[in-house]
């Protein structure tokens, strides 16, 4: 049984369809890409799946049972997490109540639990030294590891990364690859939205590309890579790529 | 915490033995502090509101709807005051459940306008239904406690103490990460595991149950009650002038907002020269209060105090 496994889901913005009868499994302790041109419906489908947008049709089925329906803040207790490609801190918080945040509804920890989970998390993605300072002075690779932290706060089982790679320098780059490496390693699974290429290589089993909101190809890294319907989809549309 | 629990213990051992030190035998100065209790009341559950990041404007309203609970138990069943106050305190909680349910998933100034909505659909049913509620004329009734105003002070003084209860527990519980959250963005606290709309709900029926135990309290204390005077637009103005002239999201904030901007009020209403237009200086000052200490007078304490170098004024804010 597939850990999260989306079928035939739409949805349209003013009769236009952002997502188009897309179906995909993601299995258990799986890392999976989604990748695409802008617009491809990449980030519409991570609203989906979170709950943070309503389906026009098609079902979604975590853990064997269909949330398709359910509330965004039900479903990240059921152990859906994920980050946001512009990351959007909780402005009077410190970094310290934005990560306990997560722990207390989203895990349902009690405060004392809350805070030990939050001192374990702010070591581990790196900002044990500013785990009092107010998120308005943290860099961009800070507040992405803040991003990190807070999802991973909430227990997820399935954790959803928009672009984390985005903005960062090639070193700050390296280190959230190894940063990943590690969530993985504890067995959550991956599902992510990247742009650079040699993250996609490095992380994950499996890559779904999307275009126009349809699946245009599955498979590895390296089919999709050599895949001639990718190539021309790429082709002159992204620079990134 | 331990440290602000234990500043308020002793505020509300001043404000009970206060009618002891020679005031509760005059009787302007013990009217001015039920009133000034009242006003806190209000001030202290509007701000629980904006909490979650919501601007109120109905919040005169569940005063007034407090108000005609009361009065309309008197009338209709002669019920004794305090049986009113549970009896108006049940509707005031049962109508902002509904009203909460409906427009609390609207957000910022939406909001706020069907809460403004609202407050006037209540004044004209007010006056649609004049056999139930007397119509323009209103309502009058029998002065609570037979015009003891110092065991009136207790009963709003006990009001009071239940609002102040319940902003320190939006502020040192779970709560507070709650609502925070909430208010820096709404989405991303439903990502986090919030059920945003349940809390928001649940903190403004608390916060208008509290509206409506002050107007229910004010209307025997007064011993009349009317649409205009009801649902005045003013005092759902004051419930919010108050602590954001203190100091949102705190606790303190509008209580010392209150105190100050009613001093102030009753000062210049009274004194001659201002006596005439006392409203227009009234005015401005909270106009200057607004722009000069956009976080109010404990931010302002708090700037000065880390002696920050750039005071943030309104003007700057609004870019």
């Amino acid at each position: 049984m597939a850990l999260l496994e989306v079928s035939g889901l739409v949805r349209r913005f003013r009769g236009l369809a952002a997502v188009d009868r897309l179906s995909f499994r993601v299995a258990e302790g799986q890392t999976v890409a989604i990748i695409g041109p802008n617009g491809a419906g990449k980030s519409t489908t991570f609203n989906l799946v979170s709950g943070l947008l309503g389906v026009d049709g098609g079902t979604i089925r975590f853990r064997g049972a269909d949330v398709t329906r359910s509330p965004a803040h039900s479903r990240t207790r059921a152990g859906i997490g994920r980050t946001f490609q512009v990351v959007q801190p909780f402005v009077d918080l410190n970094v310290m109540d934005n990560v306990i945040v997560g722990a207390l509804f989203g895990a349902s920890a009690s405060l004392g639990a809350a805070r030990a989970d939050a001192n374990r998390l702010i070591e581990l993605v790196g900002l044990g030294d500013k785990r009092f300072s107010g998120v308005s002075a943290l860099t961009l690779a800070d507040r992405k590891r803040l991003e990190l932290a807070r999802a991973l706060a909430t227990k997820p089982v399935l954790l959803m990364l928009d672009e984390v790679m985005e903005g960062l320098t090639p070193t700050e780059e390296r280190d959230a690859v190894r940063l990943l490496s590690d969530v993985r390693a504890e067995g959550v699974t991956l599902l992510l939205i990247e742009h650079v290429m040699s993250t996609v290589r490095d992380l994950s089993d499996h890559v779904l590309v999307m275009d126009y909101g349809k699946k245009l190809a599955e498979g590895s890294y390296e089919e999709v890579a050599h895949d001639p319907k990718v190539i021309e989809a790429y082709l002159g549309t992204d620079t990134e790529a | 915490m331990r440290r602000n629990l234990i500043a308020w213990a002793v505020f509300i051992a001043a404000v009970a033995v206060l009618p002891w030190l020679g005031v509760s035998n005059d009787r302007y100065l013990m009217l001015l502090a039920n009133v000034m209790l009242m006003f806190m009341t209000l001030a202290l559950s509007w701000d629980v509101v904006a909490r979650t990041g919501q601007l109120s404007l109905a919040h005169g309203a569940f005063f007034g709807l407090g108000a005609y609970g009361v009065a309309i138990a008197h009338r209709t069943w002669a019920l004794h005051p305090l049986v009113g106050i549970v009896i108006a305190a049940c509707a005031v909680a049962t109508v902002a459940l509904a009203l909460g349910v409906v427009t609390l998933r609207l957000r910022g100034i939406y909001f706020a306008i069907a809460t403004l909505a609202f407050a006037e659909v209540l004044r004209t049913v007010a006056l649609q239904f004049p056999d139930f509620t007397g119509g323009t004329v209103g309502i009058a009734m029998p002065p609570l406690f037979d015009g003891d105003r110092v065991l009136s002070y207790y009963l709003i003084g006990a009001i009071f103490v239940l609002a102040l209860a319940t902003s320190l527990a939006v502020r040192w519980t779970r709560l507070h990460y709650a609502v925070t959250a909430i208010r820096a963005n709404e989405t991303v606290a439903q990502v986090m595991g919030i059920d945003v709309v349940r809390v928001k709900v649940v903190l403004f029926v608390a916060s208008a149950t509290l509206a409506g135990l002050a107007g229910a309290f004010y209307m025997p204390f007064i011993t009349h009650t009317d649409p205009n005077d009801a649902f005045d637009i003013g005092r759902s103005v004051a419930s919010l002038v108050f602590p954001i002239f203190g100091g949102l999201y705190t606790t303190a904030g509008p209580v010392i907002g209150t105190i100050l901007m009613r001093s102030l009020e009753e000062y210049l209403r009274v004194t001659p020269p201002w006596k005439e237009g006392y409203q227009v200086v009234y005015g401005l000052v909270i106009v200057v209060a607004v722009l000069f200490m956009p976080r109010g007078l404990l931010g302002l304490v708090q700037d000065l105090r880390l002696k920050r170098p750039d005071r943030r004024w309104a003007w700057r804010f609004s870019r």
